[in-house]
C-alpha cells in the first residue's frame, strides 16, 4: 500500500496570510468526503499550491502559551481567563507567524512504512502528500495508517505466512 | 616620572612578534565587537594562533597565572553554575519572586522596587545573567496578570542586576577576575564596594520612582490575581531545597572566611559544588553539567591566552606607560580616568575582555611606580587599591549604559522581543545611560571621599 491509496484528497487548506481566526474556523469545517468532521491540522499552501508550512492545533496551543512559561515552573501561578485573554489578542495573527515551517512531505508513491518513519521520527500526525510536480495532492493522517494496520491484523491469511 | 616612564617604554621591544601579537589582539577584539562571529569561536581560535605562532608557549597558556588561563576564574564560575543548576528545579526562585510580588500587594511600583532590590541582592551572589533569567519570567507573568507594559520592569531589573553584581567578589565576572589577579579576598570587596553599591541602589530606586512611579497604575481586581497566587506551590522539592540552602550557606561562610583560611575563592566554590552534587543524591549529573555555560567558559579561556600573548610581547606594558603619561603619575587622576573610561568602554564593549586587558595593565603600571615591591606588597599598595575599586565600579556599572553593555541587558532585550515588545537600542540607552552616569557620579564621590580625603 502506498501513500496515495489511503490519503484524503486535498480539499481544505490554508494560505499564509489567513488569520488564526479564519484558520480555526476552517479546522472546524473540514470535510472528509461529504461528512463534516473537523481536523486538527491543515497544510499551508502558497499561490501555486506548493506547501510552505503546516498548521496544527499544537501550533495554536503554543501560540497562546507565553514563551516565559517554558523558562520556569509557573503553571501554578496562572489565573482563570488567562488563555481566553491571550486567544482574543492573537486571533488576528497570521498563519505564517505561527505555522510549522519545516514541512515533512511524502511523495504519493511512498510506501506506508516510509510514512510511519516520518511520523515517528518527527513526532507528527499528518503528512502532506505531493505529486511529481511538488503540488499537494492530499493529506495522509496517522489515523488512516492505523486503519490500514488494523485491516492487516484482522484479515485472515493476508500477507505473511504462519 | 616622565623620564622614568620613557625609559620603561624603550624597554618594550617592538619586534615582529610584538606586532603579530598586537594584530591578533586587535583583530580578535574587533571581531568580538562586530559580533560577526561568535565570541567564543574568536577567543578559541585567537588563543590557538597565539600558541601556534609561539607567542605564548602551551605550557604558559595552560599553566601560568600571568600569561595563560586563570583557573581561579574558570572554577569559580563553573562551580557556581553547578550549584544554581541543582537549585533551580527546587522552585526556590519562583517562590522568592511570587512572594515578593505579594509583599508588594500587587502594587506596580512596589513590585518594581522590590524586584529591583531582590534582583540586586540575588545578583550579588549569583551571576547577573542567571539572576535575570530567574526573575524575568516571573516578571513577565506578573505584568501579564496586571496588564502592565513589561518593558520598564525588564530594563530596571537588568540594571539592578548589574548594580548588585558589583557588590561582591562573586557577583560579576569582572570582580572575579580582579580578585584573582589582584589577590583580593571576599571581605575586601564587602568592605570596599558593598557600601557604595548600597548607596547606588538607594539612589537608583528613588530615581526609578520619579521615572515610573506615577505611570504605573493598576485596577484593584487585577491585583487580586497576584494575591490569589500561593507561593508555597512553587516549592517542588523541599528536601533538595533544604540541602541546597545548607550547602549554599556553607559556601557563603566559606567565601567570607577564605582569606582567613588561606584558600582561593575557587576552592570554596568547588567544595560547595562538589558537596551539593554529593548530597543531592543525583545519580545522573549529566544534565547539570550540560547546562553549565560552556561557551562562556571557553570564551574566558581563549581570552586569557590572547591577553597572555600581548602581555608577553609587552603591548600591555606599553599601554600602561601611556596611561601614566596621560595622568602624569597622579594616582587620584589615574583612578578617575580608570573609572570613567571603564564605564564608557563597558557600555559599548563586553566588560570581560576589557577587564582581562586592564588587570595586567594596572599591574604593569604598579611595577613602574614601585619597582622595588612585589607580590601582595605591590598588588595591595595603599595607593593602588582605589584603582582596583575604580576599575571594578566602572567596568561593572558601565554595562548599564546601553542594551549591549552587559549580558543581562542582552537577555532582557531578547525576552522582550520574544514577547512582541522590542526594546530599541535608543530606548534602553534613554534609561540606561543617565542611570549609569548617576551611579558612576556616586562612585566618584565615594572613591574621592573615602580614599583621598578621609583615607580609610
Amino acid at each position: 500500500m502506498k501513500a496515495k491509496d489511503i490519503m484524503i484528497p486535498l480539499k481544505e487548506y490554508l494560505k499564509p496570510n489567513n488569520t488564526l481566526k479564519e484558520a480555526v474556523t476552517l479546522f472546524k469545517a473540514a470535510r472528509r468526503g461529504k461528512e463534516k468532521i473537523g481536523v486538527k491540522g491543515l497544510p499551508v499552501l502558497d499561490k501555486k499550491r506548493m506547501p510552505v508550512g503546516v498548521l496544527t492545533i499544537r501550533d495554536i496551543l503554543r501560540a497562546v502559551f507565553p514563551s516565559y512559561m517554558s523558562l520556569m515552573n509557573l503553571g501554578d501561578f496562572t489565573w482563570d481567563g488567562m488563555v481566553e485573554d491571550i486567544a482574543k489578542k492573537i486571533r488576528n495573527k497570521k498563519v505564517s507567524d505561527i505555522m510549522t515551517r519545516k514541512v515533512i512531505i511524502v511523495h504519493e508513491d511512498a510506501p506506508l512504512m516510509e510514512c510511519i518513519d516520518h511520523m515517528l521520527k518527527n513526532d507528527i500526525r499528518r503528512l502532506p502528500v505531493t505529486k511529481k510536480d511538488g503540488k499537494v495532492a492530499g493529506m495522509l493522517y496517522e489515523k488512516d495508517i492505523f486503519f490500514a494496520i488494523t485491516k492487516a491484523m484482522v484479515k485472515k491469511n493476508s500477507g505473511g505466512k504462519k | 616620572m616622565s623620564s622614568e616612564t620613557a625609559a620603561v617604554s624603550q624597554a618594550v621591544v617592538m619586534g615582529p612578534l610584538f606586532w603579530i601579537a598586537t594584530a591578533i589582539f586587535i583583530l580578535a577584539y574587533a571581531l568580538i565587537i562586530s559580533e560577526k562571529i561568535h565570541k567564543t569561536i574568536i577567543g578559541m581560535f585567537g588563543a590557538a594562533v597565539m600558541i601556534v605562532l609561539g607567542i605564548v608557549s602551551q605550557e604558559d597558556a595552560f599553566n601560568s597565572l600571568d600569561l595563560g588561563i586563570d583557573w581561579n576564574v574558570i572554577f569559580l564560575l563553573v562551580s557556581m553554575m553547578i550549584i544554581i543548576n541543582i537549585m533551580k528545579p527546587t522552585g526556590v526562585f519562583e517562590y522568592i519572586a511570587i512572594k515578593s510580588a505579594k509583599i508588594a500587594k500587587g502594587r506596580p511600583f512596589m513590585i518594581m522596587a522590590i524586584f529591583s532590590v531582590v534582583t540586586a541582592t540575588v545578583s550579588a551572589f549569583l551571576d547577573n545573567v542567571t539572576t535575570v533569567l530567574l526573575i524575568a519570567p516571573v516578571t513577565l507573568l506578573i505584568c501579564q496578570a496586571l496588564e502592565l507594559d513589561v518593558v520598564p520592569f525588564l530594563i530596571t531589573e537588568a540594571i539592578a542586576s548589574n548594580i548588585g553584581g558589583t557588590a561582591t567578589l562573586i557577583g560579576d565576572p569582572p570582580n572575579i577576575m580582579i580578585a584573582s589577579k589582584a589577590q583580593l579576598d571576599f571581605m575586601a570587596f564587602i568592605y570596599h564596594l558593598t557600601p557604595v553599591i548600597i548607596l547606588v541602589l538607594i539612589a537608583y530606586v528613588i530615581t526609578i520612582k520619579f521615572i515610573f512611579g506615577k505611570k504605573l497604575q493598576v485596577r484593584d481586581e487585577l491585583k487580586q490575581r497576584i494575591m490569589a497566587m500561593n507561593e508555597n506551590e512553587a516549592i517542588k522539592d523541599p528536601v533538595l531545597l533544604k540541602k541546597s540552602l545548607v550547602v549554599l550557606s556553607v559556601t557563603i561562610i566559606g567565601f567570607i572566611l577564605h582569606g582567613f583560611l588561606h584558600m582561593e575563592p575557587a576552592t570554596i566554590a568547588l567544595f560547595g559544588a562538589g558537596l551539593l552534587l554529593l548530597v543531592s543524591g543525583n545519580k545522573e549529573p549529566h544534565h547539570i553539567f550540560a547546562e553549565a555555560e560552556w561557551t562562556t567558559l571557553f570564551f574566558f579561556m581563549g581570552l586569557f591566552i590572547i591577553i597572555g600573548g600581548v602581555v608577553k610581547v609587552g603591548l600591555i606594558k606599553w599601554m600602561s606607560v601611556q596611561v601614566l603619561n596621560i595622568t602624569q603619575g597622579n594616582l587620584f587622576a589615574t583612578s578617575m580616568v580608570v573609572m570613567w573610561f571603564s564605564a564608557f568602554a563597558s557600555a559599548f564593549i563586553d566588560n570581560i575582555p576589557y577587564v582581562a586587558t586592564m588587570n595586567p595593565l594596572i599591574i604593569d603600571m604598579a611595577k613602574q611606580l614601585w619597582p622595588n615591591l612585589s607580590g601582595t606588597e605591590l598588588l595591595h599598595h595603599p595607593d593602588l587599591m582605589p584603582i582596583w575599586w575604580s576599575l571594578s565600579l566602572g567596568a561593572c556599572l558601565g554595562g548599564n549604559g546601553t542594551a549591549i553593555g552587559a549580558s543581562a541587558n542582552v537577555i532582557v532585550v531578547g525576552m522582550a522581543e520574544k514577547m512582541g515588545k522590542p526594546i530599541s537600542f535608543k530606548k534602553f540607552m534613554l534609561y540606561g545611560m543617565p542611570l549609569m552616569i548617576e551611579s558612576v557620579i556616586i562612585c566618584t564621590l565615594y572613591v574621592w571621599l573615602r580614599y583621598y580625603v578621609i583615607k580609610i
